[in-house]
C-alpha cells in the first residue's frame, strides 16, 4: 500500500510540473489564451482570464488599525422524530478592532423557527417544509445579512473587511426554483449592495481549495484545437486525452508552486451559471499563499477593480491567517460563537419538549426517537 | 461601593463568583457580601483566570500585555476570572449570624467588597477561624494568615486584637506548637 501511494505520489508531483509549465507557457500569450478559454465549450468551470496567469503580487502593508467582520451560522435541523417539527439557527458573529483601540465583541444569535409561517417555504409555487437544503440556504444568507448588522455597531468604517466563511457563489441555488432562488438572490444582493455603498469590501475566504478553475483552463490549452469542443472531440479513441495529463492536480497544488508566503495570485473571474443574477457582483477570485496553506479568496466585481479594497482585503485575510496559524481568526471566533454541538441539540429538543409539557400538550415521540433516548441492554 | 463580581455558583458553604474585570479580584483572605437577603459574608479562598470555554486553553503569544490589546483583541473575550468564597456569616437583618445562611446567595447575586467597619464585625470573634480550620480543600493556614492581617487591618493594626486571636488559634491549634508559631510568625 505504502508502496503504491509513494508511486502515486511521484506521478503526481511530474502532473503539478506539467501544469506548472502550461501556466508559465499559457502566460506568455496570456490574451490569445483567454480567448480560447473563452470561446472553448467544455463540462467543466472555465475562468475568465484578464491578466498573465502566473502573475504575482506581493504582500501590502498593513494598516496599523483595522477591523474586521465575521459570521458564521449553524442548525439544528428539524427531525420528526422529535415532539414538534421545528429548527433552529445560530448566527456566530464577531467584530475585531486592532490597533491602538484593540476591542473585540463576540456575539450569537440563535433563531427558533417554528409557525408555518417560518417552517413553510415557497419553492416552485408551492408551500414546503423547510428541509435541509432550504434551511442550509436560509441560513447562509443569514450569515450576510449579519454583517450588515455588524456594520451597524462600527462608527468607523474605514479599514474594514467583511469576511464570510466560504464560497460567495450560491451555486447550490442553480438547480433551484425560480421564486425560491429569487428569494434568496434579492436579499443577497441587497448585502452586496449596501456593502458596496459604504465601501466595505467583503471576501469568501475557502481554506485548502479543491477548485480546479485554473486547472480546466490549462487543460483547454493543452487540446490541439484551436477552439475546444468538448462534446465533438475528436481524440476520444486515443488511449488517452490530451487534456488528461494534468487532471487531477488542482489549482491549490498549482499555485503552491507558484506563490511565495503572503503573495496573491492574479485575479480570475469565476464563471458559475448562478453569477447572471449577480449583476455588479460578479465574482472573482485570487490564491493566496497565508504561510501554511494557498486558500482562495473570492471577492464581488467592485472590490477586484478598486486597486485599494484589493489591497485591504489580501493583507488583512494574511494577517488575519498569521494571527489564527494559518485561518483567519475572525472565522474562527465567528465559528466557536455559532457552532451548535449534539449536546446542545439534545438540551434544544428537551427545552422544547418541557415548554410543550408545561402548557399541557400532549408531547408524542416516534418510538424510534424514544429509542434513541434510553436504548436497552 | 464597587460591585466586584457576581455569582455563577452557589452551594451551602461556598459560592463561586465571576469578576466584573478580567484578571481583576477581591484579595485572597478579603472578606465580600453579597447584596442578596440575607446579606451572606465570606472570605475569597481561590481565585482563578482560565477560558471560558472548558475545551479551549490559552495559548503563550509571546506578546506582551499591550501588544496583545492591539493584536489579539479578541482573547480578552475568551478568558474569564472567577474568585471563590468561603462562607462564614449572613445577616439576618438585626445582626450579623456567625453561622452559615439558611438557603445559599441565589445564582446572579452581585459581591462587593466589605467595609472596615463590616470586616471589624466580622472578625470579632474568633468564629471565622474556626470555620476556616474546619473546612477542607482550601489553603488553611494560608487563609488564617491573610484573613488575620486584614482584620488587623481594619483595627489599624490593634495589639491586643492580635494577642486575642493568637490565644483562640493556640486553643484551636492544641498542641501543634510548629504550625501555630508558623502562623502567628507570618501575621505580624
Amino acid at each position: 500500500m505504502v508502496e503504491e501511494k509513494k508511486d502515486f505520489e511521484g506521478k503526481f508531483i511530474d502532473k503539478i510540473n506539467l501544469a506548472y509549465s502550461e501556466l508559465e507557457l499559457r502566460s506568455r500569450q496570456w490574451q490569445e489564451f483567454s480567448k480560447k478559454v473563452k470561446l472553448s465549450k467544455t463540462s467543466w468551470l472555465l475562468p475568465g482570464i484578464s491578466s498573465p496567469l502566473n502573475i504575482t503580487y506581493t504582500l501590502p502593508p498593513r494598516p496599523s488599525s483595522y477591523t474586521v467582520l465575521a459570521s458564521d451560522g449553524s442548525q439544528i435541523f428539524p427531525d420528526r422524530h422529535e415532539a414538534l417539527p421545528c429548527y433552529l439557527i445560530n448566527i456566530g458573529s464577531v467584530i475585531l478592532h486592532y490597533g491602538t483601540d484593540g476591542k473585540a465583541h463576540l456575539r450569537s444569535y440563535p433563531k427558533f423557527f417554528y409557525g408555518d409561517e417560518d417552517r413553510l417555504t415557497t419553492w416552485d409555487g408551492r408551500m414546503i417544509p423547510a428541509d435541509s437544503e432550504v434551511i442550509s440556504e436560509k441560513r447562509t444568507l443569514m450569515e450576510f445579512e449579519e454583517i450588515l448588522r455588524l456594520l451597524e455597531d462600527c462608527e468607523n468604517k474605514d479599514n474594514t473587511l467583511a469576511l464570510c466563511d466560504g464560497t460567495l457563489i450560491f451555486w447550490r441555488l442553480e438547480g433551484t426554483p425560480s421564486d425560491f432562488k429569487g428569494e434568496i438572490m434579492n436579499s443577497f444582493i441587497n448585502v452586496l449592495d449596501k456593502l458596496k455603498t459604504l465601501r466595505v469590501p467583503i471576501a469568501g475566504y475557502i481554506s485548502y481549495p479543491g477548485s480546479i478553475d485554473i486547472i480546466n483552463a490549462l487543460r483547454v490549452g493543452l487540446c490541439p484545437e484551436e477552439i475546444s469542443y468538448c462534446s465533438q472531440c475528436p481524440y476520444t479513441e486515443l488511449p488517452e486525452l490530451p487534456c488528461s495529463p494534468i487532471q487531477g492536480v488542482t489549482d491549490r497544488m498549482l499555485f503552491s508552486k507558484v506563490l511565495e508566503p503572503g503573495e496573491r495570485s492574479s485575479l480570475f473571474e469565476s464563471s458559475s451559471k448562478i453569477l447572471e443574477l449577480y449583476g455588479e457582483h460578479r465574482i472573482s477570485f485570487f490564491y493566496l499563499n497565508v504561510g501554511e496553506e494557498i486558500s482562495r479568496v473570492e471577492i464581488p466585481k467592485w472590490v477586484a477593480q478598486d486597486n485599494d479594497l484589493l489591497n485591504l482585503v489580501h493583507t488583512l485575510i494574511f494577517d488575519q491567517a498569521k494571527k489564527g496559524n494559518g485561518y483567519p481568526t475572525a472565522l474562527i471566533e465567528a465559528h466557536e460563537q455559532a457552532v451548535v454541538k449534539a449536546k446542545d441539540r439534545d438540551f434544544f429538543y428537551e427545552l422544547v419538549k418541557e415548554a410543550l409539557v408545561r402548557s399541557d400538550f400532549k408531547v408524542t415521540l416516534s418510538r424510534k426517537g424514544l429509542s434513541k433516548r434510553s436504548p436497552g441492554v | 461601593m464597587n460591585r466586584v463580581g457576581e455569582v455563577v455558583e452557589s452551594s451551602t458553604k461556598v459560592f463561586i463568583a465571576r469578576s466584573q474585570n478580567l484578571g481583576e479580584s477581591p484579595y485572597f483572605g478579603y472578606f465580600v457580601k453579597t447584596n442578596s437577603n440575607p446579606v451572606v459574608y465570606g472570605l475569597v479562598y481561590e481565585i482563578l483566570t482560565e477560558s471560558k470555554e472548558p475545551g479551549r486553553k490559552p495559548n503563550a503569544y509571546g506578546m506582551t500585555m499591550d501588544e496583545l490589546r492591539r493584536e489579539q483583541p479578541h482573547i480578552f473575550e475568551l478568558l474569564k476570572t472567577e474568585f471563590h468564597v468561603l462562607i462564614t456569616a449572613y445577616s439576618d437583618g438585626e445582626k450579623i449570624r456567625f453561622s452559615l445562611p439558611p438557603l445559599p446567595p441565589p445564582i446572579h447575586t452581585f459581591i462587593y467588597e466589605c467595609s472596615n467597619n463590616e470586616v471589624e464585625k466580622l472578625t470579632s470573634e474568633d468564629f471565622f477561624l474556626r470555620t476556616i480550620i474546619s473546612s477542607t480543600n482550601i489553603p488553611i493556614d494560608e487563609l488564617l494568615i491573610s484573613s488575620l492581617r486584614y482584620a488587623q487591618d481594619a483595627r489599624k493594626n490593634d495589639k491586643d486584637y492580635i494577642v486575642r486571636m493568637g490565644k483562640s488559634l493556640a486553643r484551636i491549634f492544641k498542641d501543634d506548637y510548629e504550625r501555630l508559631s508558623s502562623v502567628l510568625r507570618r501575621v505580624v
